[in-house]
């Protein structure tokens, strides 16, 4: 990260004379940002300053369980001043036989689910809010908590018999889970009439304590592959996060060739999501002949991807240091071949798309996220920018080679699904660009740093802009070429909890495109089950049977 | 005339034509860089373990018995990344192309380098490290021939015995 010096200077001397009174510490550290140690009676004066005053958005919450290190248990706030690229990170210290924290959720509604998470997985407790298992299974036994340190890695509770109430009213379940498509996720849509009164969110089926995992069976090298493999779709994204994470806190200087050649995969890998997506959009507003031609386009992608890497995913290639894998001259041309012929045939492909006034329609109107409420929520990436609001961690806080290349970030006020469609085709074009500056200046040199040393107890934060969104890892080093802990916020976190605003009030028709409109999966579309409460029956409903509910055959709902 | 936009895609659809590919009949859509299974040349291996201690996915595993050591490949667990590719002293591994894995029978995806550990040239008893291996440190360090083909105990008595004798503190006995 490259920050003024001054800048920071002035920022923490601000903060000192405003509120210095409530600080207990204020130090700039490099990889991470300004950390601001708090009394945990002063946590909620102070994120409010934070939020408020310095109008920052939250980015991430890490619970640490310090106990081994530092006796305590502990909680980083990591907020992000976007205008300055730099993060302010609240922190505050709990002792360890009575973790509680009061609850910041009616100061920064996005700190909700950090929250939950840190309750399940840490046992600490939060004040004035409600407090329910959200990540866990709900047969895992209480009092196991698996991000504390005490808590092996491989542990298998028995089961517990669950008690989870079943709501009554109307209520149509979306989910949870799709074979073929990643990410299972469940929606309970209730209903009035084709009216969506309320959503509820239900996810984490697929929690598969990767933290856990990367903190205590893995070392730093190994980590890459397993990072990789959190995303089916941007994955590379997270193996890059990853290690500028660790890089940033260990402060190790990565060769330029090696960045550029990051800068050039990661748009790659934009190019296929969004083309990807695109292309399901496509599919759920029943225009298949557009899906399958966005998906004929993206295949050229997948192969550049192949022949840069020698995997069409999971690309792995990435390290702490720089990559494995350097680009030649004949690779260069057949880059620069693909996408311009990709550019050519999308080109045409967004003309006939944006035409179909089937497409334009229902999308345009439909979700709409206003942008105070985007801001309030904290949501990033296309969902944030259809909304007006111009976040872009590509541009806000520079990582790999952004810096050496000029691109516009596609801004869009509508808040609409279309205005998500349209920054996304938009992005398509802007990528292909990227790619193309940064293959004309690739630099010569060495693709890893010879020295590699990672001290013990450093802060790492680092944050790229994935297809979907900003997505964020923040590390603390450890012993035996191990991580002491790793935090990972992937994007569709910040923005799940927006689909309540996007999909109240509006009919249950639109809602699939709406749910995929934020990029997340898919996963929920094709099945549905109508829970006669009554009775308690449970089917799943066919196709035919679906258009007499009224509901289209096609996309499913 | 923006109502006939959307029928361009038969013209886009016509000009480009069928782009699926008939596999399995027809070869895969592979780039020269694929990265499949790997494959060990059990001739060259040394049975150093720097493959198992990469493998991220704990593909490879290394047993050790009284007389073998066992470097053992399960593809099932491999993400064909290729670091221990990477990291073998003496180019064992290569990575094909081969991705079409599926068998009937689980054991064909454990693939086995089996090496046996020499007896010490000393004590006759006790079996130290696999042949290549020996080799392997004999070509790198050629003064180590005195001590290579001996168990570790034997070396640490050698080694004491070696500097008692050069002291003047140790006598061969004679016979
Ligand atoms: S290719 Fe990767 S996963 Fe497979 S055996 Fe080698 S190191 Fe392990
Ligand atoms: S394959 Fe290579 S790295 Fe693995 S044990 Fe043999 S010599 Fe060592």
């Amino acid at each position: 990260m490259t920050v003024n010096k001054e800048l920071i200077e002035k920022i923490r001397r601000k903060i000192v004379s405003e509120k210095g009174d409530l600080i207990n510490r204020i130090y700039y550290e490099e990889g991470a940002g300004l950390l601001i140690e708090v009394s945990r009676g002063n946590l909620r004066e102070i994120a409010y300053y934070v939020h408020e005053i310095l109008d920052t958005y939250l980015r991430t919450v890490a619970g640490v369980d310090e106990r081994p290190i530092k006796g305590v248990f502990s909680a980083y706030y990591v907020f992000g001043l976007d205008g300055y690229g730099l993060n302010i990170i609240v922190v505050t210290h709990m002792p360890p036989e009575d973790p509680k924290l009061p609850s910041i959720t009616d100061i920064v509604p996005s700190a909700d689910w950090y929250e939950l998470e840190m309750y399940d997985l840490l046992g600490i407790r939060f004040s004035n809010r409600k407090l329910y298992r959200f990540v866990l299974p709900e047969d895992w036994p209480e009092g196991v908590y698996p991000l504390r340190k005490d808590t092996p890695y491989n542990i298998r509770p028995k089961p517990v018999k669950s008690q989870k109430q079943v709501l009554s009213g109307p209520r149509i379940p979306v989910g949870p889970y799709h074979p073929a498509l990643h990410e299972p996720e469940y929606f309970e849509l209730y209903v009035e009439g084709e009216r969506v009164v309320d959503v509820e969110y239900n996810g984490f089926h697929v929690h598969r304590g990767i933290e856990k995992l990367g903190e205590s069976r893995f070392t730093y090298q190994q980590v890459p592959f397993l990072a990789e493999r959190i995303c089916g779709i941007c994955g590379f994204v997270h193996s890059v996060c990853y290690t500028q994470a660790v890089e940033s806190a260990a402060k190790i200087e990565v060769p330029e060739r090696a960045l550029f050649i990051r800068s050039i995969l990661l748009e790659v890998e934009r190019l296929h999501s969004h083309l990807l997506w695109i292309g399901v959009a496509c599919h759920l507003l029943g225009y298949d002949a557009g899906f399958m031609h966005a998906w004929r386009i993206r295949e050229k992608t997948m192969i550049l991807a192949e022949l840069l890497t020698g995997s069409r995913k999971t690309y792995g290639i990435n390290l702490v240091g720089g990559v494995k894998k350097d680009i030649n001259n004949d690779k260069i041309n057949a880059t620069m071949k693909t996408i311009e012929w990709v550019e050519n045939e999308f080109k045409k492909l967004v003309e006939v798309i944006t035409s179909i006034p089937q497409i334009v329609k229902r999308a345009k109107g439909t979700g709409i996220l206003p942008r105070s409420d985007a801001r309030k929520l904290s949501v990033v990436g296309p969902v944030a920018r259809a909304s007006g609001l111009k976040r872009d961690v590509r541009k806000d806080y520079p990582y790999a080679a952004y810096k050496y290349v000029s691109f516009k970030v596609p801004v869009y006020s509508e808040g609409d699904n279309l205005a998500r469609l349209l920054v996304r085709v938009d992005e398509v074009f802007e990528s292909i660009n990227i790619i193309r500056q940064l293959l004309d200046q690739l630099p010569q040199g060495p693709i890893m740093s010879e020295e590699i040393e990672i001290p013990e107890n450093a802060i790492g934060v680092s944050s790229v802009e994935a297809p979907r969104g900003e997505d964020i890892h923040f590390v603390i080093t450890g012993k035996d070429n191990k991580l002491y802990r790793w935090r990972v916020r992937a994007p569709t976190y910040q923005n799940i909890p927006a689909l309540k605003v996007m999909l109240k009030d509006a009919p249950l028709a639109d809602a699939p495109l709406t749910i995929a409109s934020i990029d997340p999966c898919f996963s929920c579309t094709d099945r549905i089950q109508v829970v006669d409460l009554s009775t308690g029956k449970r089917r799943t409903i066919s196709f035919k049977e679906l258009q007499r509910y009224n509901i289209c055959p096609r996309c499913g709902l | 005339m923006n109502k006939m936009k959307p029928l361009k895609l038969l013209d886009i659809a016509r000009k480009t034509g069928v782009v699926t590919i008939r596999y399995p009949d027809k070869p895969p859509l592979i780039t020269s860089e694929f990265r499949g299974r790997i494959v060990i040349d059990a001739s060259k291996c040394i049975g150093c373990g720097a493959c198992v201690n990469i493998c991220p996915s704990n593909a490879l595993t290394i047993k050790e018995t009284y007389d073998k050591r066992i470097i053992n490949y399960f593809i099932g667990r491999c993400i064909y990344c290729g670091s221990c590719a990477d990291v073998c002293p003496v180019k064992a591994i290569t990575i094909t192309k081969d991705f079409e894995l599926a068998t009937e029978n689980i054991k064909d995806l454990n693939n086995k380098v089996v090496h046996y550990k020499v007896v010490c040239c000393r004590c006759g008893s006790e079996r130290h490290a696999p042949e290549n291996m020996i080799k392997f440190v004999i070509r790198r360090v050629p003064v180590a021939e005195t001590y290579a083909h001996m168990a570790t105990n034997c070396k640490k008595r050698k080694f004491v015995e070696g500097m008692l004798h050069g002291r003047g503190m140790l006598y061969v006995e004679a016979k």
